[in-house]
Formats: C-alpha cells, structure tokens, sequence
C-alpha cells in the first residue's frame, strides 16, 4: 500500500494492525504525530465557552414577554372578519336578491319571472327586479325595450326613467330609448304614468312620448315585431331607426349631411345587414357603403 | 397522533433536549470556522433563540439544519471578510519536566506557524479537521452535522493535513 494510502487511512481511523506497523515505520511519522498531537493546543474550550440551559433559558424569557402582547391582534381581526363577512352576505342576501339580465348588442333575451309572467327583452336593454320581493310587489326596472307577458295576479310596474307602465294580467311592450319612451298594448289594459300625466291603454293602443311631445296612436299587430326579428317605424325620426339598426347590428353608422329628424315609416330585417339597409335607405333618397365589418356610412343618394 | 405532542420544538423540555444535543456542536462550528473574536458562545445561543421563535414552522428532524444554517447566516452578518483568529495555548513549562528552554521556544515558533497555517485554511477544512481530531467527532457525525457526505469529509481532512505538513516541515522538534 503506497505511503498516501496508509495516511489517508491513518486520518479515518481505519489502519489494520499490520497496516499500522508500516505506518509507524515511516520517516514522517513524528511530523504525522506532531500535527496531530499539536492541534489540541486550539481546542475551543480553552478560549470559548458555550452557555449551559440554565443561563441560555434566562435569555429566552426575556424574549418571550414583548412577542405576547401582540398575539391577541391576530385571532381578534379573524373573529372581526369572520362578522363582516356573515353581515355582508345576511344583507346581501335579505335585502337584495336582485336579479340584473343585460342585453348586449345585437342579443335579445327571454326571461321568465317568479310568477311565470314572461319577458322579451331586445337588444342593448336591461331588466331588474327583486327576486325575494316578487310575492308581495311585482315590481322591475327597465332601461331599454321589452315585452311583457303578464300572469294574472296583482299589479305589475315596469319602472323606466321616464315613466311607469303598470297591469293587472296582459301583454304590452314598453320601449324606453333616452329620452323616448313608448308603450303599446295589445291584450288586457294598461295604466302609463308618465310626464305627470296618467293614460288607460287598451289592447291595440299605443302611448308615445318623443322629441318633447305625447301623441296616442294605434298598432295592429299582435305583438312587437321585433319579438319576430322586424323592426317597424311609424313616422319615427331617422336617428331614432338608426339607433336601433345600430343596436340589432351591433354597427356604427356615420351620418353625412342627413337630415335625421325626417321621418322615416317603414321597417328592416335583423338578420340580414345589406337588406335591412337598403330598406332605410332606398325610402329616403340615401346611399351607403360598408366600410369595415362594423362600419357604415350613409350619405344622400348621389343620382 | 401522540408521536407529533412529543416532537413538538416549542415545548419546553424538547427544546432544552435540543439545546443539550447540539449547542456544544453548533458553537464549536463556529468557533472554528470563524474564530474567537465574533464571540461564538453568543452567536450559537442566537441561533437557539430564533429556533425558539419559529419553534412552530420547524420539526424535530429539521432542527439541526436549521440550527447550522442560521448560525452560519448570522456569523457570515457580522463578518463581512475579517481575518480568522484562533488562538493557541500557551506553552507551558511544567508540561515539559526536562526539556530546555531553547525547546520551548522552538515549540512556540511551531506553534505560531500551525497558527498561521490553521488560519488560512479553508474554513470548511479547517472545520473538519478541528471537529475530528480535536472534538473526536467521527467522520459520520461531522457529516450529518454539516449536511455533507462522508466522503467529502474525509476528503477535506485529508486535505487540512497535507496543508499543515507542507507549511509544518520544515520545523524539526
């Protein structure tokens, strides 16, 4: 076994007997010993002593006070939350219950009601009422249009921001569009209050308030067409059709040098974009190009 | 379930059964890694008192890495790269009865430059070498101590102590 060999095994204690001799034998082995025999004279206890328990447990009590004051905090702010929680939901739950339907462009939307009255909803409209509250108040907001479907029962209010539509059991639409706002009844009767005035509408009865003024009128149908994916005018303004083409579209439409308060009577599809322009157009002398996918622009028919 | 109440760092006598196993150790490390001057018996006992703190995240098994780890951490702090003093006992004279005087001088020069070879030995050598030879730590135990393999232990003894015979030759005693 060569010379390292025997040292390395000399380190870890391993040298068998006869290994051991031939160590022994070598001509460093004094240096060997010396080295190792010297290194006591380091030893740590000579210049460093370690604390026993007794003396190290002293420095934990000192520790040990500052951190308790804090440590009520923690479980009293989960408590706190817990609360604020289980109040949120309670209220949320007791008192609101509302149930919100948004249309978006283009999308229209069948709902039905706690007491299975039905609700058409058209495109770019919203519908609100409290689901909790329906046994004792038949009562929603509008913003837009919708058709309602009523099941007999007590009064039912369609709330817009222009006036309120209420019914015992009948169908009707209510269409709200900014500042326009009309209903029209086609089964039943049905109370409109609005601009501080109150009217009885009978089945084929129509109640319009537009660009300032109230006018009664009358619809044959018997029900909205735009339930059947029409939409009809009646000597409506030309940016009131234009809205809702933009709505059922879900379009811009860039209007040049248009007179838009002409009215415009007639009607258009809503599934087929050429055709329905063409039928707004073609009445009024007008022309249009499709620019990008959802833009259009209209402008006096060049002939 | 019993097993886990046992095992649990933050009761007291676990704690102190912790201490009692490994704070000679923890302190020994490092002593003899970074010297005298940085006062190891107050940085082991930090390292117990932080134990102490986050008694609730460690378990048993990991108390001994943890223990080394932020020893270390917190020396290598307050070091920032100071030279490593370790001292040496004096020689004294009533441990030799019938040397000369000229030998003792001779054994303090060697001494001296032991000093200085131990000193600027690579720490995890110098570690090593003083936990077996001085400590009487096995070669297992100084593995498991440092996370290291046997192996890798052997190697840096080994190491330290060609080191020390190079630097060591020349002094005949």
């Amino acid at each position: 076994m060569n010379k390292e060999n025997l040292v390395k095994k000399w380190l870890a204690d391993e040298l068998t007997d006869a290994e051991r001799e031939a160590f022994e034998q070598l001509d460093d082995f004094q240096l060997h010993k010396d080295i190792l025999d010297n290194a006591a004279y380091f030893k740590s206890s000579g210049f460093s002593q370690l604390d026993d328990f007794e003396t190290f447990s002293k420095r934990l009590d000192e520790i040990a006070k500052p951190v308790r004051k804090m440590t009520w905090v923690k479980p009293f702010l989960r408590i706190a939350s817990v609360f604020v929680i289980g109040f949120s939901l309670y209220y949320f739950f007791l008192f609101n219950n509302v149930v919100e339907i948004q249309t978006l462009a283009s999308e229209k939307a069948t709902i039905e009601l706690p007491d299975a009255s039905k609700v058409i909803v058209n495109a770019m409209s919203e519908v609100r009422y409290s689901k909790g509250k329906w046994q004792q108040k038949r009562e929603l907001e509008l913003q837009g249009e919708a058709f309602f479907d009523v099941a007999k029962g007590s009064k039912f209010s369609v709330i817009t921001s222009e006036g309120t539509v209420s019914v015992l059991g009948t169908q009707f639409n209510v269409k709200q569009r900014g500042s326009y706002f009309e209903v029209e009844c086609f089964e039943g009767t049905v109370k409109v209050t609005s601009q501080n005035t109150s009217e009885q509408l009978k089945a084929g009865d129509r109640y319009r308030f537009s660009n300032g003024q109230v006018s009664l009128g009358n619809t044959l149908y018997q029900q909205p067409q735009w339930t059947k994916n029409v939409s009809s005018f009646d000597r409506i303004p030309i940016f009131e059709v234009i809205a809702e083409l933009e709505r059922q579209y879900n379009i811009e439409v860039e209007m040049d040098e248009v007179q838009t308060a002409r009215l415009f009577t007639g009607g258009f599809v809503h599934d087929n974009l050429e055709n329905a322009l063409k039928s707004i157009t073609e009445p009024l002398d007008l022309d249009f190009t499709i620019e990008a996918k959802n833009h259009v622009r209209m402008y006096a028919s060049e002939k | 379930m019993p097993k886990d109440l046992h095992d649990n760092i933050c009761e007291k006598n676990v704690f102190s059964s912790i201490y009692n196993k490994y704070s000679k150790d923890v302190h020994n490390y490092l002593y003899y890694k970074y010297g005298e001057q940085f006062n190891p018996n107050d940085k082991a006992q930090d390292a117990f008192v932080k134990l102490w703190e986050n008694c609730k995240n460690v378990t048993l098994g990991n108390a001994r890495a943890f223990l080394f780890k932020v020893a270390n951490n917190m020396m290598l702090n307050e070091l920032k790269h100071q030279k490593v003093v370790l001292r040496h006992q004096k020689v004294k004279p009533r441990d030799y009865t019938n040397e000369t005087p000229e030998f003792l001088m001779e054994k303090e020069q060697f001494l001296i430059q032991y000093q200085k070879v131990l000193q600027n030995l690579p720490e995890d050598q110098r570690v090593a070498f003083m936990l077996n030879k001085v400590e009487g730590k096995k070669h297992s135990e100084i593995a498991e101590m440092l996370g290291i393999t046997r192996k890798v232990v052997e190697y840096r003894i080994y190491s330290a102590f060609k080191t020390l015979k190079r630097e060591l030759e020349g002094f005949k005693i």
